[in-house]
């Protein structure tokens, strides 16, 4: 289960979250916990580079990806390994949408196409569609694989 | 939770619309805090307004709309779309809502359309909940609009409505928060629109388009079909019909066998037809795996398996991964429904080479069950077939797939196998020859292990070697995230081989060729095996490794890597090996090395406390599998206790020693209390006093508050000795044949000292230990080691009792601190008159112990009046004997927790006596039942159904026991009270329970809580408890001593929260004991007692101040504390004050200059009960 899909700003502000099985309640924790977790470890990253977290029975593997940090977490099979799979769908379907790593800027530009991208590549807690080009296609309403 | 998305004053939306250059506006922030609170700032969180429920009051809801309106309005003052549009457009939700209404009347036109894309639907996103009034607009567009990226859009806000849970407009998505629309629609005069009527028309409308078979629109229809699947599958109505949805597509697309086209991604390869159908079957598998598993119904699984076969990757995926789950629970239906598809150049040997990570390792969880499987027992050729499946498996190029194959080798798949399970996992691991697949695609993957593949394909490989070395391998990598997975596979290899080790099906020192050619032997078809053993020994493995053909070696290899990780600089990352390194620790090798690595790691400051506890609990966890480990645990326990005594969870450590020293069994008992009191051997943290320690020992203890955290555990050390010590030393009073008053009493300190250390030396160090502690502590260790002795004095049998009283005695004259001068030294208190400043504390006990005394010399007069003149006892005399034998069991249970039905304050000698009393009376032995001591069970499983419970233990084979008995009496998971929050959190540990919220480890957030290292939770239950023991206080006030026998069922029960474990109860303990000493001392000692916990709360409150002169301040506050209220708000502006709202009741407790000291009723919002407030604000 993927738990939840967080980009945020490098201050910590959120600009798009998705939770899945996570309570109400608890989300006001990842939020805060992912947001120190950034500010401890994303300053000086390198763009892209896999950084992971666990907590109890949960991974995290978060990135920064040009000006927005990302924040993935998942539990049973989607463990360490598998959000890495899960962040690079995501990572480059952003960059594909932006044209490059975006800055906040362009991410904000760029915020219902990334969210439909989301939606592709997330979907009630599981991961989907990986493929940069299918990702693409779908977000236009296209089949997944064109006849 | 809704909340807002903004932070410091700029909301998403503001960032989204405004211009990259000018600030956000100011305006909006008064607004966001009633509509969501900022985030990163944990405590605000404000109930939204869309969680007011529909029956409030009419204005508060439309009050609400206003709000949210002109708040959405706040959030875009004046400011101008990006895209200038004809007209200004400020993007109020309202705003958005009229131009998607207006636009979707225009939506033929090219600018309206681009309008929607680029800047309406965009900014839509923005909002957590979508209004329900938008649908029919949606609709419109839905059936009228023919631009692609329109209508992604509107599918995108369909599904978010039909997702929306309820009314209550929480959605997953996340954003600025909304509000409940249905309620706004009910209040809304002219008739507003709300999900109840949208959903369904919005469901007709998605269910005809993905049921319809037009190919021009198959695009349309896997996003209706898409957005159908969001809807709340709650509903029956709507679940079948989306299966029907579902099945009806599969049932036109899924039959037609077709070859999968390899690399279908890259070359569009296929006719159209196919195209189409395979899309589909993608959309209806990719639904069918959100819909509920039905894993009795043979058509679900039969759709399923046959996904396996659809050529479109991510359908296979999910069909495995459907396929995977229901055969966990029914691994012969699936194995039957899979058929041919396992066999060599079946679909499921294709998947080996998808292009699909996640769909291998839902390969590999498949053939685990499948393999693994009780009910296929009949079936080997299936079996053998998917464990050929499963070792290709590890053969994969991606680690994740390659880790899942080494996990279910393990026998790892959830958190429920069984240690048969592991242990099998591990003999597996170390004994299966992997004979190297005959499909050469694999191999010529590129792996890592390509060329040894390659080099010597066909040749059979023990299946660990494969194994180690793709584990080291990974372990170079420099990827965090497959370190920290690498170093988690390594941890679960630790726990199988504990389990194996446990079932005592452990050998690793066996050579590895033996095993292989015992395979080989049975297998017969590979070359010669006729060696002789000798000659096989000389014979290295193939790759040349020296002495690596053992396991023993092979791991040992493996750890050698695995320490280097150690090195990483990501915190998780070395957790994870730390607790592998736990986890592949024996009991039989030496853990220097782990200790020092932890040691050396526990030195830096950037572990947050989450992790250390979490290496803590992985120690229980280690326990528990391997109770040999006793004693290494604890030594590393003790590293924790010392180098970060701030940052660990002194109550999950206490429960680690608790248990650990019931694990260690009779011969351990002693080794392991020591290990436990060696924290007691700590040289407190001043400056000054460290010199002279091993660096293990040296405490990291430099700021003032993991000072404080450490005195907390030297304290509960104290405690934990003065309840266990008795247990440790196997040396009951009440098994103790020794009677009072014979020749030992003539003895003199120093030989009675002698003679009690020669009779049980663990309880007489146990009791060295609390006497220095009574002296050299601080005020609250002394106050707990006086306590402590006490407990051992009743609990204890002659010697034992007799040198504690002496020594007590001492204590309470003061007279003999010039003998233990030296201790004292580093010391600086002043000690006051009463040498201590213990006196009043002591005396109480003091006195039980004299009563006990006493009645025991007039009970051995009476005897000896009695036999000298050969007259039986008459009932009056035995009554009065019994009186005073129920009298003293009054006292003695005001103390510490004693059997009643065994405990004899009179001696042994009184036991006849007393019977025949009881006899006589009919008054039943066990009429102690009532006590709540003993009415927790804890005492009579102990102690007298002992072979009850041996019998029980036979049916844990191997465990002794003498462990048992202990875990049957303090440990068994239905004994462990539910109030212990840290025996609750190594429950969930050990159950793998955990994916709450994180708490964030916040320096300042720390300092405010009453102790360090608490969850939020827990704290809560800590307040609880404090009020407990507050109401205590007051309802006890004035009560005498005899009175408080009456009362101590409604006092014990108090203490249900406390959080000491002993091995007796929790409930009866020692620290009700010392709130009952208030009764009968109520003016000095419950001021001190107050104090103590108050000092735990404000670490920087002048505790030092408050401890020295702690004496002084009892005298002053003597009788109970002053009430007042509070006659304005404050707000605390430190750690040490406390907010008050104007109004309260407060009881001050002292002054000192110009401020009081106060205690409230209950716990204020911050937590805080109690502290300091101007003299001024307090009507006293």
């Amino acid at each position: 289960m993927i738990l939840a899909v967080l980009f945020s700003n490098s201050d910590g502000n959120i600009l798009i979250e998705r939770f899945h099985g996570v309570p109400a309640e608890e989300r006001l924790h990842w939020r805060s916990f992912l947001a120190k977790l950034g500010a401890d470890n994303l300053k000086g990253a390198k763009n892209e580079e896999l950084l992971v977290a666990s907590h109890k029975s949960v991974s995290i593997v978060y990135t920064m990806i040009g000006d927005v940090c990302l924040y993935i977490v998942g539990k049973d099979e989607y463990d360490e390994l598998a959000l890495a799979e899960v962040i690079f769908a995501v990572t480059s379907a952003v960059k594909d949408v932006c044209g490059k790593p975006p800055t906040e800027r362009l991410f904000l530009d760029k915020y219902g196409r990334i969210c439909l991208c989301l939606d592709e590549i997330v979907w009630k807690g599981l991961l989907e569609n990986t493929e940069k080009d299918r990702v693409r296609r779908l977000i236009r309403l296209k089949p997944p694989v064109e006849p | 939770m809704a909340s807002g998305k903004d932070s410091s004053g700029s909301t998403l939306m503001d960032l989204i619309t405004s211009d990259p250059s000018p600030a956000p506006a100011a305006g909006a922030s008064s607004q966001q805090s009633s509509s969501g609170g900022p985030l990163g700032r944990p405590a605000a969180a404000p109930a939204p307004a869309d969680r007011k429920s529909k029956k409030g009051a009419l204005t508060t809801l439309s009050q609400i709309q206003n709000d949210t309106i002109t708040a959405a309005k706040a959030f875009n003052p004046v400011k101008a779309l990006p895209q200038r549009n004809r007209k200004k457009k400020p993007v109020s939700y309202a705003q958005l809502a009229r131009s998607i209404h207006e636009l979707a009347a225009t939506c033929d036109q090219k600018s309206s359309q681009r309008q929607l894309v680029n800047s309406v639907f965009p900014k839509l996103a923005v909002y957590n909940s979508v209004d329900p009034s938008v649908a029919p607009s949606l609709l419109m567009l839905h059936q009228q609009c023919e631009d692609r990226n329109v209508l992604r859009y509107v599918y995108y806000y369909l599904a978010r409505i039909l997702s929306d849970n309820g009314s209550q407009g929480l959605s997953a998505a996340g954003g600025i928060p909304t509000p409940n629309w249905d309620a706004l629609a009910d209040i809304d005069a002219v008739g507003g629109v709300t999900r109840a009527d949208v959903v369904p028309r919005i469901v007709d409308q998605l269910s005809a388009e993905s049921s319809s078979d037009d190919i021009e629109f198959h695009a349309r229809r896997l996003a209706a079909l898409k957005a159908l699947t969001s809807s709340s599958t709650s509903n029956s109505g709507m679940l079948e019909k989306l299966f029907e949805i579902v099945f009806g597509t599969l049932e036109k697309v899924a039959d037609t066998k077709q070859k999968r086209k390899k690399g279908i991604f890259t070359k569009q390869g296929g006719d159209k037809e196919s195209i189409i159908r395979s899309n589909l079957q993608y959309a209806s598998l990719s639904a069918l795996r959100r819909l509920p598993l039905d894993p009795g119904n043979p058509a679900f699984l039969h759709r399923a398996v046959q996904g396996v076969e659809f050529s479109d990757p991510v359908a296979v995926r999910h069909s495995l991964s459907i396929i995977s789950e229901i055969a966990m629970r029914d691994p012969y239906s699936v194995a039957m429904a899979l058929g041919k598809n396992a066999q060599p150049g079946g679909a499921l040997q294709d998947i080996l080479h998808l292009h699909d990570v996640l769909a291998r390792v839902y390969l590999a969880k498949l053939c685990h069950s499948i393999s693994r499987a009780r009910v296929l027992d009949e079936r080997p050729d299936i079996k053998s077939q998917y464990s050929s499946l499963l070792y290709q498996l590890l053969l994969d190029p991606s680690d994740r797939v390659c880790f899942e194959a080494i996990l279910c080798v393990l026998g790892k798949v959830d958190n429920t196998e069984s240690t048969e399970d592991r242990a099998g996992g591990w003999i597996r691991l170390t004994r299966e020859i992997l004979k190297l697949p005959e499909a050469p695609s694999v191999a010529s993957k590129g792996i890592l292990s390509k060329s040894e593949k390659t080099s010597k394909a066909r040749r059979p490989q023990p299946l660990i070697k494969l194994v180690m070395r793709r584990l080291e391998s990974s372990f170079r990598s420099f990827s965090r995230p497959v370190l920290h997975a690498a170093a988690r596979v390594v941890q679960e290899m630790g726990k199988s081989r504990a389990a194996a080790y446990s079932l005592g099906v452990f050998d690793e020192a066996a050579n590895l060729q033996s095993y292989s050619d015992n395979v080989e032997s049975l297998d017969s078809d590979i070359n010669e095996n006729s060696q002789p053993e000798a000659t096989r020994k000389a014979n290295p493995l193939s790759n040349g490794y020296g002495g690596l053909d053992t396991i023993a070696g092979l791991l040992a290899s493996l750890m050698e890597v695995v320490r280097t990780t150690v090195a990483c600089e990501c915190v998780y990352v070395r957790a994870m090996v730390i607790k592998a390194l736990i986890w592949m620790q024996n009991p039989h090798e030496s853990f220097e090395e782990l200790k020092s690595i932890i040691a050396c790691e526990l030195s830096d400051p950037a572990w947050p406390s989450s992790l250390l506890n979490d290496v803590l609990l992985t120690l229980h966890a280690r326990f528990k599998a391997t109770p040999d480990m006793a004693v290494t645990l604890l030594e590393i326990a003790r590293i924790f206790a010392t180098k970060v005594p701030g940052k660990i969870d002194a109550d999950v450590l206490q429960l680690l020693w608790k248990t650990c020293l019931v694990g260690a069994g009779p011969d351990g008992k002693h080794t392991a209390l020591e290990a436990v009191t060696i924290v007691l051997d700590l040289p407190p943290p001043q400056p000054g006093s460290m010199s002279g320690f091993a660096s293990v020992d040296m405490v990291s203890a430099s700021d003032p508050k993991s000072a404080m955290a450490l005195q907390r555990l030297v304290q509960a050390a104290v405690w934990f000795l003065g309840e266990n010590a008795n247990y440790a030393a196997s040396e009951y009073a009440w098994e103790s044949a020794t009677p009072p008053g014979t020749a030992l009493m003539m003895l003199d300190a120093d030989k009675m000292v002698a003679a009690a250390s020669s009779r049980n030396p663990t309880l007489a160090s146990a009791l060295t230990r609390l006497q220095r502690c009574a002296f050299s502590g601080s005020w609250e260790i002394r106050i707990a080691s006086v306590q402590a002795l006490t407990t051992i004095a009743i609990r204890s049998g002659e010697p034992y009792r007799l040198q504690i009283y002496e020594f007590l005695h001492a204590l309470a004259l003061g007279g003999v601190q010039s003998n233990f001068s030296e201790l004292q030294l580093s010391n600086g208190e002043n000690q006051g008159a009463s040498g201590t400043g213990l006196g009043s504390l002591i005396s109480p006990m003091l006195k039980v112990l004299d009563e006990m005394y006493r009645a025991q010399d007039d009970l051995a007069r009476d005897i000896r009046q009695h036999d000298n003149s050969k007259q039986e006892w008459s009932d009056e005399e035995l009554k009065k004997l019994y009186e005073t034998h129920e009298r003293l069991l009054d006292f003695v249970s005001l103390f510490c927790f004693v059997p009643r039905a065994k405990y004899l304050p009179l001696g042994p000698t009184s036991a006849k006596l007393i019977e025949i009393y009881r006899n006589r009376h009919n008054i039943s032995a066990s009429g102690g039942l009532t006590d709540p001591a003993v009415a927790t069970g804890i005492s009579d499983l102990m102690y007298e159904s002992k072979d009850v419970h041996k019998e029980a233990t036979t049916m844990q084979s191997g465990i002794d026991p003498d462990l048992a008995m202990a875990w049957a009496a303090g440990l068994e998971d239905d004994v462990w009270d539910n109030n212990a929050p840290a025996v609750d959190k190594v429950k969930d540990f050990l159950a793998g329970a955990g994916t709450d919220a994180p708490d964030v480890d916040d320096e300042e957030y720390m300092n405010s809580r009453p102790s360090v290292g608490y969850d939020d939770m827990w704290a809560k239950t800590i307040l609880e408890t404090y009020e407990a023991e507050e109401d205590d206080g007051r309802s006890s006030g004035g009560s005498s001593p005899e009175s408080t026998g009456s009362v101590e069922t409604s006092i014990s029960s108090h203490f249900g929260g406390m959080n000491y474990p002993s091995l007796f109860s929790s409930k009866p303990s020692g620290y009700g004991a010392s709130q009952q000493t208030i009764r009968e001392e109520p003016p000095s000692y419950s001021t001190s007692v107050l104090q103590r916990r108050e000092s735990f709360e404000n670490p920087v409150a002048g505790h030092g101040g408050r401890s020295f002169g702690s004496h002084d301040d009892e005298d002053r506050s003597s009788g109970n504390p002053q009430s007042g209220k509070a006659l304005y708000d404050f707000t605390a502006g430190g750690d040490d004050e406390l907010s008050l709202t104007a109004g309260e009741d407060v009881e001050i407790e002292y002054e000192v200059d110009g401020w009081y000291y106060v205690k409230k009723r209950r716990p204020g919002r911050d937590g805080k009960i109690a502290g300091l407030v101007p003299v001024l604000y307090v009507n006293s």
